[in-house]
C-alpha cells in the first residue's frame, strides 16, 4: 500500500510544455544524468492537510487518492532551468537563495516561480502561491479553458 | 535535514539585524538560533501605547514550510490573545505561507494590536467586552499595559 506514491511521474504524460522531457534536452552532453526518486527520509511523509505529517502507510485511503492526484497535478506545470536571464524574481521567495544559473525552476500558472524542489515541497502540502495566495488548481483549470 | 541552520534562517537573522523593523527588536537566543526574544512596542494611538511586550518566536524543524510559534510573554487584555499569550491571527495558522517571514508575521501581530478583531476571538471574555462596552474594554487594556508592560 502507498507505494504508487512513490513512483510518480513515471507515466504521467505532461500536458504542458517542459518537465522532464526538456530538462533531459537542455542537459550538456556527458553522462546521463542520473535518475533519482526523493531521497527516501523525505519521501516517507506526506502531509493530507497542511498541519498534518504522517508516513504513506499510515494513510486513508482517501488521503492517498488527494495526494496521488496532487502529485499528478504538480507534475503538469511547467518547468525550466534559470539561465539568469530573467528579469525579475531572482531569489527563490522559499528559501531565500538567488536562483543560479543551470537549477531547476517550476514556474506556476501565475508566473511566480521558485526552486522546483522547494515549491513542490510546498505544494504537497498546500496547493497555493506562496507569493500571491493563488489557488494553483483553479488558475490551471482556466489555463485549460481559455488553450 | 539534521545538523546546520538552514540558510533562510542565517540570511533572515542577518536582514532582522541589519534593518530593525521599527518598534519591533528579535534577537536570537544565544543557545538556540531557532528561537527569538521579541520585543514590541504598543502601537501608537492603540490602547497598547507606550506599552512593551515581551513575545517569544521559535522557528520549528519545518519553517518555512510550517509557521513560527509564536506567544505573547507578557499579559496584555486583547481579545485575539489569550490569557497564556495565545495569538488568533490566521497566517499563523491556515493562511500562512513559506513566502512569509519573521519580519513580516511580527509586522502582522503588530497590526493586530492597532486593530483588534473581537469577531474572532481567542479570550472570549475578552471579546464579548469589547463588544458590549468597547470604551470600558480599551479602558481595561490601557490598565493592563500600565500594570504589566510598563517600559520601566
Amino acid at each position: 500500500m502507498g507505494n504508487c506514491l512513490k513512483a510518480h511521474n513515471n507515466d504521467d504524460i505532461s500536458l504542458l510544455r517542459g518537465n522532464e522531457s526538456s530538462d533531459v534536452l537542455e542537459q550538456p552532453s556527458g553522462p546521463p544524468p542520473p535518475y533519482h526518486h526523493e531521497p527516501s527520509q523525505r519521501a516517507q511523509l506526506y502531509y493530507p492537510s497542511p498541519n498534518v505529517s504522517r508516513p504513506a502507510n499510515q494513510l486513508t485511503e482517501e488521503e492517498q487518492i488527494k495526494i496521488a492526484k496532487r502529485l499528478g497535478l504538480i507534475s503538469h506545470l511547467p518547468t525550466g532551468i534559470y539561465d539568469g536571464t530573467s528579469k525579475k524574481g531572482k531569489e527563490c521567495a522559499i528559501c531565500m537563495c538567488d536562483f543560479n544559473v543551470g537549477e531547476n525552476l517550476r514556474i506556476l500558472p501565475c508566473m511566480h516561480s521558485y526552486h522546483k524542489e522547494c515549491i513542490d515541497d510546498w505544494m504537497m502540502r498546500s496547493f497555493t502561491c506562496p507569493s500571491c495566495m493563488e489557488p494553483v488548481d483553479a488558475a490551471l483549470l482556466t489555463t485549460y479553458e481559455t488553450s | 535535514m539534521a545538523g546546520g541552520l538552514p540558510r533562510r534562517i542565517i540570511k533572515e537573522t542577518q536582514r532582522l539585524m541589519q534593518e530593525p523593523v521599527p518598534g519591533i527588536n528579535a534577537i536570537p537566543d544565544e543557545q538556540n538560533a531557532r528561537y527569538f526574544h521579541v520585543v514590541v512596542a504598543g502601537p501608537e494611538g492603540s490602547p497598547y501605547e507606550n506599552g512593551v511586550f515581551k513575545l517569544e518566536l521559535f522557528l520549528p524543524e519545518e519553517y518555512p514550510m510550517s509557521a513560527p510559534k509564536v506567544r505573547f510573554m507578557t499579559k496584555i487584555y486583547h481579545p485575539n490573545i489569550d490569557k497564556v499569550g495565545r495569538i488568533c491571527l490566521d497566517i499563523l495558522k491556515d493562511k500562512w505561507s513559506p513566502a512569509l517571514q519573521i519580519r513580516t508575521v511580527l509586522l502582522s501581530i503588530q497590526a493586530l494590536l492597532s486593530a483588534p478583531n473581537p469577531d474572532d476571538p481567542l479570550a472570549n471574555d475578552v471579546a464579548e467586552q469589547w463588544k458590549t462596552n468597547e470604551a470600558k474594554a480599551i479602558d481595561t487594556a490601557r490598565q493592563w499595559t500600565r500594570m504589566y508592560a510598563d517600559s520601566n
